[in-house]
């Protein structure tokens, strides 16, 4: 009698697997922080915590119920249903419960803005609903599968592979890696598992005693495997290095060309709402068509996506307003700060169509006085007239822009003097801990200035000299990338730097002198086409004209933009200064080939960015590197398996080993069936065991007594002793034999042969060859 | 002519187990089935008592046969005797039995004027002693002295016993007044012990039907020769027992010491029987190797009677000692891993 026929394989039905569903839940809890890296807030791992907890709780109480094993995981994927029609279906579900084809149409909703919040946002990223959404379908989804593998299938090893799923999220994709104390809090709950899982095989193996005297054969001898507590710590400190090493080499793979995201220039890092993760974005070799348009101004105009206007603690240009106003609507536009009538202006309109930009910012010519035709809830920021929304995205939107063409003469912004209103005087402000370089190379350079127009003028060109080049490698080589103080301060020794450095080291320098400044993120004008659009030119803006500028504040004027960045962009007729009477742009036009080149490498290492369908192909390509992954650890007993079966049979065939290689082949495979092998039995006893099982033919039977007889043969025969089957004939019957036994079970069974093969076992978790067997 | 061993000619051909030839195995096989059909054509349904007292006969042991009255326990050995052509002699055994009886006695000729040896009952290829515990234990002692050392000490003279020797003995557990039990030193020295058990109802009725007129041990003769025997006895002692096979038997017996059910184990003698016991059982299949299923086989029968349970396990068991036993000795059968040959574990 095998162990097979008296002891249970999977789990029980009548037997208390509580405990184990709790460890569950504390697992899938624990892993779910280590989410924490990429994500902002908490409110997130609350809402995978209930929907994690509830699918597993349903599934232990469905198994209580004595429900069928392969019935609990569906009914335990209802319950998810019902949960994510509860928490997503914004009512739409009957009862609020039972989903209808209107609460599919919303999850495909916000999946879809997930799946495109993923994509634009660089971590931590805010968590929207569609995120949020896209978090609970994966949270209850690994509590299913890892409530199958722990408890129904009783493989609760496996449940690491699956929990390494949320685990290495943040390791693909930031360079710091997974938290390691989240890492190992997880390994903590995986030996807690682990541990809960060995009590309840040593209750159920007290109560396979104490049901009798099964068979003789069921009990096999005592344990020679380490114990079950040594047994779990071994494999969790393997579980919990392997994570370390995982984390660890991930990092490498972050920092190469494909997979890509460092956080270099932490310019427009923490601070801004809806965060977009430029630097994926510039990295593109190839530009793509950002956007579109067709204007009535006279010159193209930048078009601003948002404005930095503070510091950060770490003295980094964060945009430092608060929340935007939801009732800046688009029904109604603000007025342009510190704008008089006096400056002579144009209306102008600009019609935009976006292409590949994905972004919650909407890219808008400064200022703007009305947009129309865009889809979702846009609001204006009061100062900057910036347009951004929580919900909606720029993906395929057109839109109309009314907006002024602005023309401040030299004479007015020189007569504009220092009266500030009290609410510019924010930009003012600078970090007491500023490095005194930058101030004291401002006064240098303005020494002979009266007015702060003037000392614009000044700074602008001194960072268009020659003593400045414009450089995308100097900064990073020399490790003073991004926009801090400290940063700016070592660009102005260096004096090489790209857009960042340049706008950023004027604004500084224009609060020194106290000139109101901040720094604008947008697009160039881009390159002309020769098509037109709705009558007018098109004009065609790359991934590749993302660009910074600084933007002072000249009062009666209002927000005047420079341009310092040495080759690159036009300056405007009113920041030329005195005596320049061309109105040719001082640096090369953007159709210039050498600025163009330029504007590509500033690109490269700028970190202001959004997504665009390239990149969308390239998170496809981490997810399905992440899947690919997983799937090969899944995979991996099964390909170990096979391997070694073929390896087996060849040596056998090529008379490298002995025919007891094929007979210990086919013990593997009869316990990767489940048909328990203990190592007290016979050769002969097992053959005479499979084939009163049932169902094999003669030919089979007799194939299984030649191998039979082989092995025999082999271990007990006189030393010497002429083999009675050729080898090649006994692979053939290993391949029949094996054939017929797979035939045998149900498809299921086969199924976890393949997968996950009992013979690979280690002793201390289940169903190996000795005793521990009858405890499953 | 008192020192030297004197050997009294039970046969016609004089021959030690040495000098005989060895048969082929399949001759063995032959033979052995013929053995078996013949026995069986007398006791039907108990092939595996009749395989086992072959084994034992083969392995040139001892049998005790323990079972209740009437289920054919003087059959098997009266008709396995008489499937070989062979001396046989039959000792009832009772309380007023003699050792001498069972030995022999030196009586004075007084024609010859000297001392002459009368062999006794033991004087026999296949002994077959009935109801051994009825005996005293002083004559019980005398048969067991001669099962160990083949060969009876009489006044000074010793005299060789007959090869091949066989005692089948027979002893009935349940009616123990006026029994001596035999000894757990004596027990030791047969090879196996056996229980018939009740016939199945349909063989009963055959028996019925064929014993109603005649009794069939008179139907049948020798099927053997006493050569063939003992080639058949060369060739299965020529079973070759690989190393791993002895030391399962050895990690088997070794087990029956420490087992904690149990107060007396297996000796080395134990050990030594079963190996010799499993190469019958291997030459009884034509196979010219033992495999520990040969010895997994034997296991209850050549162990189970030298077994002793503590009292503990049998107030545990509410069963009679050797039901307890053999449930002992087959978990720990269960319980030893088997050897995988020669080659090392991977």
């Amino acid at each position: 009698m095998s162990r097979s026929e008296t002891t249970p394989r999977f789990a029980e039905r009548g037997r208390n697997y509580w405990p184990l569903t709790g460890a569950l839940v504390v697992l899938l809890l624990v892993a779910s922080m280590a989410l924490g890296p990429v994500l902002r807030a908490s409110s997130w791992w609350w809402v995978m915590a209930a929907v994690s907890t509830i699918t597993l709780v349903s599934a232990g109480a469905f198994r209580h119920l004595g429900w069928a094993r392969s019935v609990v995981p569906l009914a335990a994927g209802g319950v998810l249903l019902v949960t994510l029609t509860l928490f997503f279906g914004n009512g739409s579900g009957l009862l609020w419960l039972v989903p209808t084809p209107g609460t599919v149409e919303q999850w495909g909703g916000l999946a879809e803005a997930g799946m495109l919040s993923i994509q634009q946002q660089a971590v931590p990223a805010v968590v929207y609903p569609g995120i949020l959404f896209l978090l609970a379908v994966g949270a209850g989804l690994l509590a299913i599968a890892l409530d199958t593998v722990a408890i129904t299938l009783r493989f609760p090893a496996i449940a690491g592979a699956l929990i390494l799923i949320p685990v290495s999220v943040p390791a693909l994709i930031t360079k710091s890696g997974t938290d390691l104390a989240a890492l190992v809090l997880t390994a903590c709950a995986y030996l807690l598992l682990l541990r809960v899982d060995v009590r309840i095989r040593r209750r159920s193996e007290a109560a396979t005693r104490d049901r009798g005297r099964a068979a003789p054969r069921s009990s096999g001898p005592e344990r020679r495997g380490p114990g079950p507590v040594w047994g779990s710590l071994g494999v969790g400190s393997i579980a919990i290095v392997s994570a370390l090493v995982l984390s660890a080499a991930t990092p490498a793979l972050s920092d190469s060309s494909v997979i890509s995201n460092k956080q270099t220039g932490v310019l427009f890092g923490s601070g801004v709402s809806p965060l977009i993760d430029l630097g994926q974005d510039l990295r593109r070799p190839e530009a793509s068509l950002a956007m579109h348009y067709g204007t009535t101004a006279e010159d193209q105009p930048y078009f601003k996506l948002l404005t930095l206007d503070s510091f950060s603690e770490d003295l980094e240009w964060v945009a430092g307003r608060g929340a935007t106003d939801i009732t800046n609507t688009m029904d109604e536009f603000g007025d342009p700060e510190g704008l008089t009538n006096a400056v002579e202006r144009d209306e102008i309109s600009t019609t935009v169509q976006i292409d590949t930009v994905i972004s919650s910012w909407l890219p808008v010519p400064y200022p703007a006085t009305s947009i129309d035709g865009l889809d979702g809830d846009w609001q204006w920021d009061d100062g900057a007239l910036t347009v951004s929304s929580d919900k909606s995205t720029t993906q395929g939107q057109s839109y109309k822009v009314a907006g002024l063409e602005l023309k401040p003469t030299a004479e007015q912004l020189r007569a504009s003097g220092t009266d500030y209103p009290e609410a510019i005087r924010q930009y003012l402000e600078l970090p007491e801990n500023a490095p005194a370089i930058i101030g004291e190379l401002a006064a240098e350079e303005t020494a002979n200035v009266a007015n702060p127009y003037d000392a614009a003028i000044a700074l602008q060109r001194y960072f268009r000299s020659s003593a400045y080049a414009y450089s995308t490698e100097a900064p990073v080589d020399e490790g003073y990338d991004g926009g801090s103080l400290d940063v700016i301060a070592r660009f102005l020794d260096v004096k090489k730097g790209y857009c960042i450095h340049f706008a950023s080291a004027m604004a500084v320098m224009a609060r020194t002198l106290g000139i109101p400044s901040r720094i604008a993120l947008g697009y160039l004008p881009g390159d002309s086409t020769r098509d037109t659009m709705e009558g007018l030119p098109r004009w065609n803006v790359t991934t590749h004209d993302l660009h910074t500028w600084p933007e002072l504040y000249f009062p009666g004027v209002g927000w005047v933009p420079f341009e310092p960045t040495t080759g690159r962009g036009s300056i405007p007729d009113y920041a030329r200064g005195v005596g320049q009477a061309s109105t040719a742009p001082l640096a090369p036009s953007t159709n210039d080939q050498a600025n163009r080149d330029a504007a590509l490498q500033d690109r490269e290492q700028n970190s202001g960015g959004v997504a665009t369908a390239a990149q969308v192909s390239l998170l496809w390509l981490q997810v399905s590197l992440v899947v690919l992954g997983a799937v090969l650890i899944l995979l991996l007993p099964f390909l170990i398996r096979t391997v070694g079966r073929l390896q087996r049979r060849r040596r056998v065939a090529s008379g490298r080993a002995s025919p007891s290689l094929l007979w210990r082949e086919l013990v593997d495979s009869a316990v990767d069936l489940g048909l328990g092998v203990p190592d007290t039995e016979t050769a002969r006893h097992l053959a005479s065991r499979l084939s009163a099982s049932g169902g094999l033919t003669d030919a089979v039977a007799a194939a299984l007594e030649r191998l039979r007889d082989a092995v025999e043969h082999e271990r007990y025969a006189r030393p010497g002793a002429e083999a009675r089957h050729r080898n090649e004939a006994l692979v053939d019957d290993l391949d029949v034999v094996l054939a017929s036994l797979r035939s045998g079970v149900d498809v299921r069974a086969r199924l976890r042969a393949a997968l996950l093969p009992r013979s690979l076992r280690p002793e201390a978790f289940g169903p190996g060859r000795g005793r521990s067997a009858a405890a499953a | 002519m008192n020192s030297s061993a004197t050997r009294i000619p039970t046969d016609s051909s004089v021959a030690t187990a040495d000098d005989t030839v060895a048969m082929p195995l399949d001759e063995v096989l032959r033979h052995a089935n013929a053995i078996i059909a013949n026995v069986e054509s007398v006791i039907a349904g108990k092939h595996a008592a009749v395989r086992t007292a072959l084994t034992v006969l083969l392995a040139e042991g001892h049998l005790l046969i323990e079972d209740v009255p009437g289920v054919g326990k003087t059959m098997l050995a009266k008709a396995l005797a008489k499937s070989v052509d062979s001396t046989v002699s039959r000792i009832q055994f009772t309380p007023d039995l003699l050792p001498s009886d069972v030995t022999g006695v030196s009586m004075y000729n007084q024609a010859e004027r000297r001392f002459e040896f009368k062999p006794g009952a033991v004087f026999a290829n296949i002994v077959i002693g009935d109801e051994i515990n009825r005996a005293s234990p002083k004559t019980q002692s005398a048969l067991l002295e001669c099962m160990e050392e083949r060969q009876v000490t009489v006044d000074g003279t010793t005299y060789l016993l007959s090869t091949p020797f066989t005692v089948v003995a027979t002893q009935n557990p349940i009616e123990m007044e006026g029994t001596y039990a035999l000894p757990e030193a004596q027990r030791d020295r047969f090879m196996a012990r056996i229980s018939m058990g009740y016939p199945d109802t349909e063989n009963e009725v055959e028996m019925l039907n064929t014993r109603d007129v005649t009794s069939p041990l008179e139907q049948i003769g020798a099927v053997v020769d006493l050569e063939q025997l003992r080639a058949m006895m060369s060739s299965a002692r020529g079973v070759f027992a690989a190393p791993g096979v002895k030391e399962y038997a050895v990690a088997l017996v070794r087990a029956t010491r420490d087992d904690r059910d149990l107060r007396l184990g297996g000796s080395p003698r134990a050990t030594l029987q079963l190996i010799r016991a499993a190469k019958a059982h291997a030459a009884l299949q034509g196979r010219d190797f033992v495999l520990p299923d040969d010895i997994d086989e034997l296991a209850v029968a050549v162990l189970g009677h030298r077994l002793v349970p503590t009292s503990r396990a049998l107030g545990h068991h509410h069963q009679d000692s050797s039901a307890l036993i053999e449930e002992i000795v087959l978990r720990i059968v269960s319980e030893t891993a088997v050897p995988l040959g020669n080659q090392k574990r991977s």
